[in-house]
């Protein structure tokens, strides 16, 4: 086991747990056996000083140093083994929000046999004392890291148990149906009632198809967690920067939400009503990097790839630019979908701005100049729906946001499958059950029954400190 | 009289306390075997049968370590069938009908036989200890007999009390006598006793029964035996008969259920779900129309018929009433009566996976007192805890096949990680490595304890080291050698894309036996059957054996992780309090063992985890 696990039983972990900066209130938290003594020892309150923190009652005093001096003016919580964040006994002091005095009263509390805790740390005890299972400890940092509407609300519906709910619900049905063929395994010569054979196949047909729409589901929860990511492309001289810095003068910029994942300055992130959404220039690629021509396209194309939607843009004052257009799209076949836009429609005339729009209508592309602005807010309503059709009704469903998630219910289905080819292929039960049991091990693996540290180690890992 | 002169005390001559005593003869040890009726060794209290689902592959696997149940049944069975044919290998099962008082006799004189084994007559009456050690047995009769060892298979016999409607007998098991004192020891040396129940159907005499109205099921041919040291031979088979209940049957148990001592209130304890008596599955599945009962024979000499499914402990003059709705029983008479019995036991969470006792060092119990039920599974903790006796007089580790590589594994497992509330029986789906552990291999997988103990004789072990290595010339032969499909009959839809293909890959097919390639083979290929099957189970199984392979070195790694006898566990700090109890009731002996106990969560393992360390590295 890594430093991360370590002593969870014995050693009294403390963080403060908000954001670095200034502000009205800071907050510290301390978990594990010698919280109360920690607290008791620094804490005294304004009225009464003799007594002690009591659980769940918000106590107003001061933290007072080894020296007896008084370090702030807080209020401080207790709270019980079982009923806490962690499930361990655990205290919280609210102090003045700088960073000094907050580093100060950690100091103290470290100095009193407090351990400072490990990124994410708090989260792994809550999951560890069996407060939480794995999912919702994951959905703790996905709701942590949300910064659109669509991310807050599937973290939201993870950290209710709708996902874990699911999961059980459909490890049930695999056992009840496992069940079934057990017995006629272990009592052949009973003459117990299992259900038919097709029967089965049905239910096992229904489970796949619930799973498999799980696993499907994660082709939107990657994008509610990672964001919807747009690759802005075209010719040389197509206007791909001057778009790309049009719609981000439109837009509410944002940090990434997967940390990390920004790959350069080429790349900035919006809110597209409520939906994280990045825009990659791909012009930007030749001339950032100074490379040769050839491999800066193919690091182009590996960006379109990568994205949820390509925009391709084409200038429209050219004279041949549809048969361009027309060269260009077989390119980009099998990559990913393509929006198409027209840009400089400014430097056409009439007779010819309206050959433009006949060929755009071919596309369903959007005419634009991004020097006069035109068509430019008719182009954002269309990306929202473009990018909010990716996406599923959350009010109604539920959507796998991990990665991991995905991978196990991959296996699971795989196995499923399995088990219901036998069925039909009439393979003998031992074997189907063994599929079965298969499938049940993976789901098993999300929820996190199955005691397995590596995974704990990945998932914990991408928490922040103070949670 | 002062017996001294035993290395180890074996206390009951049931299936568990022979092939204890047996198995510590073969490790050159000798014992006293102490039971209450020397003639009664090793009898079949119930059902006259050997085998079944899960249970034949303990037999197989105590075979191959060189126990005498798989002998015994194969020179005195009188049907034997193959169960499950229809399924894959893995889960066959043999079962033969025994002649139970042959069998008996069979195995009275293979223990006669043994210079190191002394059956002494006598009924234990204490546990003797030294300095917190055992050290012997007073009998009630007040003899003492001294040994560093003792194993206990006290069976059904410790407080023994048998319910018959509302009459109440102190018995063993019918017409014979319980012990009554040992419990007590038991509980003044600070042990859990509990109580459990199990039951019999009334027997039958053949000669009223009219087995034209019932099914007749004949054995096997040839007869597929259970020991791996039989040779085949031609023997008379006798068939058992299937029958029906009626709606007679129900309407009178029905109406006399408050007579049964298990619906009075009489007995308390749990008996097995598995199990049922008759009252109950008619009360309990009262909308079907009928149940099934096999009408088995109890052996050549006598015309003794078990009905199996019937058990009961009904009143008799109801079970006579009763039994006379079955179809065919019209007129039949009953020769005794069904009972239900309970007795006591010691609850399995006191024992190691070795099955010595927590408590106290040099103490063992075997079979039925963990609260198990069953021949097989008896036999099977006998032969474990007889091995293990020896190699705790030697000083050595303890024996303890696990989990992915056999039954007696799962079955250990299962007790000390799990509290009895009903008595244990063996399943094929409590063995989540059930593809591995079959019948058929159930020498490859316990080969290496057999000679490590020396409990086979080395000739043995040479000669299955020529049959493993035939076995892998053809597995590798028959991966290699390839027919057209178009010669396949009746499977080519499997393979459409193919123009040839292995015989291997034909063996993959649901259904496809070794019989049906062998007519592929040609001259020079051609090899026995039994090499042959063999080899084509193997590969049968072989890739959902690889995708398995995986799990199986993550459960051995966690099986690895040991946890020091002497940790704690009552003084864990950190822990959720359930979970301490539960650690420290169980006191398991491996994190993945404390993983399987019930209620244990994955937290709970991580803190567990913590604890063996620090306790690890501050001792060293
Ligand atoms: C009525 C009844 C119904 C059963 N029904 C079933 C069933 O349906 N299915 C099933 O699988 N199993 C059933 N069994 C269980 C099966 O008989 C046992 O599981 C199996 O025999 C246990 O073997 P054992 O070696 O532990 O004990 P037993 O075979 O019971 O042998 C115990 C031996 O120990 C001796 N002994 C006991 N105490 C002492 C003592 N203090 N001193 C000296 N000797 C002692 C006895 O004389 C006896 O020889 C039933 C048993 C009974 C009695
Ligand atoms: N007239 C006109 N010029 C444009 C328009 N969009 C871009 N340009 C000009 O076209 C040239 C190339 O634009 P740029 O965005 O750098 O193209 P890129 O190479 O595709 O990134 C610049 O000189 C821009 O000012 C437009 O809508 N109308």
């Amino acid at each position: 086991m890594d430093s991360h696990t370590q002593d969870y039983c014995r050693e009294t972990i403390a963080a403060i747990i908000t954001p670095p900066g200034e502000g009205g209130l800071g907050a510290i938290r301390i978990a594990g056996p010698d919280s109360a003594k920690i607290l008791n020892s620094l804490f005294k309150p304004a009225h009464d000083p003799e007594s002690i923190a009591g659980y769940f009652i918000l106590r107003y005093g001061y933290i007072i140093d080894s020296h007896g001096d008084t370090v702030d003016e807080v209020t401080a919580v207790m709270m019980p083994a079982g009923r806490s964040y962690t499930g361990q006994e655990q205290a919280e002091i609210f102090c003045h929000g700088g960073q000094f005095v907050l580093k100060r009263i950690l100091k103290e509390i470290i100095d009193r046999g407090a351990r400072l805790a490990e990124p994410g740390e708090f989260t792994r005890r809550a999951f560890l004392a069996g407060r939480i299972d794995l999912t919702k400890a994951e959905a703790v940092a996905d709701m942590v890291a949300a910064k659109t509407a669509f991310a807050y609300e599937s973290a939201k519906n993870n950290l209710m148990g709708l996902f874990s709910e699911k999961i059980n619900s459909l490890r049930e049905q695999v056992i009840d149906i496992l069940a079934e063929i057990e017995a006629s395994v272990d009592y052949p010569e009973e003459d117990i009632e299992t259900a038919d054979r097709d029967e089965m196949i049905a239910k096992i047909g229904n489970i796949i198809s619930l799973v498999g729409e799980l696993a499907a589901s994660y082709r939107s929860g990657r994008i509610i967690k990672e964001g919807f990511r747009i690759a802005v492309a075209g010719r040389p001289n197509a206007g791909k920067s001057s778009l790309f810095n049009a719609l981000l003068n439109q837009s509410r910029a944002i940090v990434a939400p997967v940390p990390g994942t920004t790959r350069d300055y080429l790349t900035e992130w919006i809110d597209l009503e409520g939906i994280a959404v990045s825009l990659t220039d791909t012009a930007g690629l030749r001339e950032s990097q100074g490379v040769i021509e050839k491999s800066g396209q193919d690091a182009a194309r590996q960006i379109m790839k990568d994205s949820n939607l390509i925009i391709w843009i084409a200038d429209a004052s050219r004279k041949n630019f549809a048969s361009e257009i027309e060269i260009d799209l077989k390119k980009l076949e099998g990559l990913c979908p393509v929006k198409v836009i027209l840009n400089k429609i400014d430097k056409l005339s009439l007779k010819r701005l309206k050959a433009a729009k006949m060929i755009a209508r071919g596309y369903s592309a959007v005419v634009i100049s991004c020097k006069t602005r035109e068509g430019l807010d008719n182009l954002r309503s269309k990306l929202v729906s473009l990018v909010s059709g990716s996406l599923p009704d959350l009010t109604d469903g539920l959507v796998v946001t991990s990665e991991r998630h995905k991978q196990k219910l991959d296996l699971a289905l795989e196995s499923l499958k399995q088990a219901e080819s036998d069925f039909k292929q009439n393979q003998s039960p031992e074997i189907i059950a063994f599929n079965l049991r298969q499938s049940i091990n993976e789901i098993d693996e999300i929820s996190g029954r199955i005691y397995n540290e590596e995974i704990l180690d990945r998932i914990f890992e991408k928490f922040c400190i103070g949670k | 009289m002062k017996h001294s002169d035993f290395d180890i005390i074996v206390v009951g001559g049931g299936h568990a306390g022979v092939e204890a005593a047996l198995a510590i003869a073969r490790m050159g040890k000798t014992s006293a075997l102490l039971t209450m009726d020397k003639t009664k060794l090793a009898l079949m209290s119930c059902n006259p049968a050997i085998g079944g689902l899960g249970k034949s592959h303990i037999v197989k696997e105590i075979d191959a370590l060189g126990g005498v149940m798989g002998q015994a049944i194969d020179a005195t069975g009188i049907q034997f069938r193959k169960l499950n044919l229809s399924r894959g290998p893995a889960v066959w099962a043999t079962r033969a009908q025994a002649d139970r008082i042959g069998y008996n006799k069979f195995i009275c004189d293979f223990v006669a036989a043994q210079s190191k084994v002394t059956v002494i007559e006598a009924t234990a009456g204490d546990i003797l200890t030294e300095q917190g050690r055992v050290s012997g047995i007073r009998t009630e009769d007040g003899q003492t007999i001294l040994a560093p060892a003792v194993i206990i298979c006290s069976g059904t016999f410790l407080g023994g009390l048998i319910h018959i409607g509302d009459k109440q007998i102190p018995s063993g098991r019918r017409g014979e006598k319980g012990a009554y004192k040992l419990s007590q020891s038991f509980r003044s040396l600070g042990f859990e006793v509990g109580r459990l129940k199990t039951g019999t159907p009334p027997r039958l005499d053949g000669k009223t029964i009219d087995y034209s109205k019932c099914e007749a099921q004949p054995g096997l041919e040839p007869p597929p035996f259970f020991s791996y040291r039989s040779k085949p031979r031609e023997i008379k088979q006798v068939p058992c008969h299937l029958t029906y209940t009626t709606v007679a049957t129900k309407e009178i148990i029905l109406a006399n259920l408050k007579k049964s001592a298990m619906f009075s209130g009489q007995i308390h304890s749990r008996g097995p779900r598995y199990c049922p008596s008759i009252e109950d599955k008619i009360y309990r599945f009262s909308d079907k129309p009928r149940q099934h009962i096999f009408l088995e024979p109890e052996g050549n000499g006598t015309d003794e018929i078990y009905p199996n499914g019937f058990s009961t402990s009904l009143p008799a003059d109801v079970q006579h009433d009763a039994i006379r709705t079955v179809i065919g029983l019209e007129n039949v008479e009953m020769t005794q009566a069904g009972y239900a019995i309970e007795y006591d036991y010691c609850p399995s969470y006191q024992i190691k996976p070795s099955l010595e006792t927590h408590r106290l060092p040099g103490l063992f119990l075997a079979g039925q007192i963990n609260g198990t039920s069953g021949y097989e599974e008896a036999a099977g903790l006998g032969l474990i805890a007889g091995i293990n006796a020896v190699l705790y007089l030697q000083n050595e580790p303890a024996f303890i096949p696990n989990r992915a590589e056999s039954y007696l594994g799962v079955m250990l497992d299962d007790l000390v990680s799990h509290s009895t509330t009903e008595p244990y029986r063996m399943f094929t789906s409590r063995a989540e490595y059930r593809l591995r552990l079959r019948e058929d291999n159930a020498r490859d997988r316990m080969i290496e304890y057999a000679r490590r103990y020396s409990l086979i004789p080395e000739d043995d072990y040479r000669s299955f080291e020529v049959l493993q290595k035939q076995t892998r010339a053809a597995i590798a032969m028959l991966e290699k050698k390839y027919i057209a499909v178009s010669q396949l009959d009746g499977y080519a839809e499997y393979f459409v894309k193919r123009q040839s293909i292995s015989l291997a890959d034909i063996l993959k097919i649901p259904g496809v036996e070794y019989k049906y390639i062998a007519k592929f083979l040609d001259n020079g290929d051609r090899i026995d059957n039994e090499i042959l099957e063999r080899a084509s189970v193997a590969i049968k199984y072989s890739g959902y054996i690889s995708k398995q392979e995986r799990e199986v070195e993550k459960f051995r790694r966690s099986e690895s992780q040991k946890i020091p006898a002497d940790l704690p566990f009552e003084k864990l700090t950190g822990l959720r309090n359930e979970a301490r109890e539960k650690f420290a009731r169980f006191r398991p002996t491996s994190l993945g063992q404390a993983s399987r106990i019930e209620g244990v969560t994955v937290g709970d393992i991580a803190a567990l985890s913590i604890h063996v360390r620090k306790f690890t590295a501050q001792r060293s």
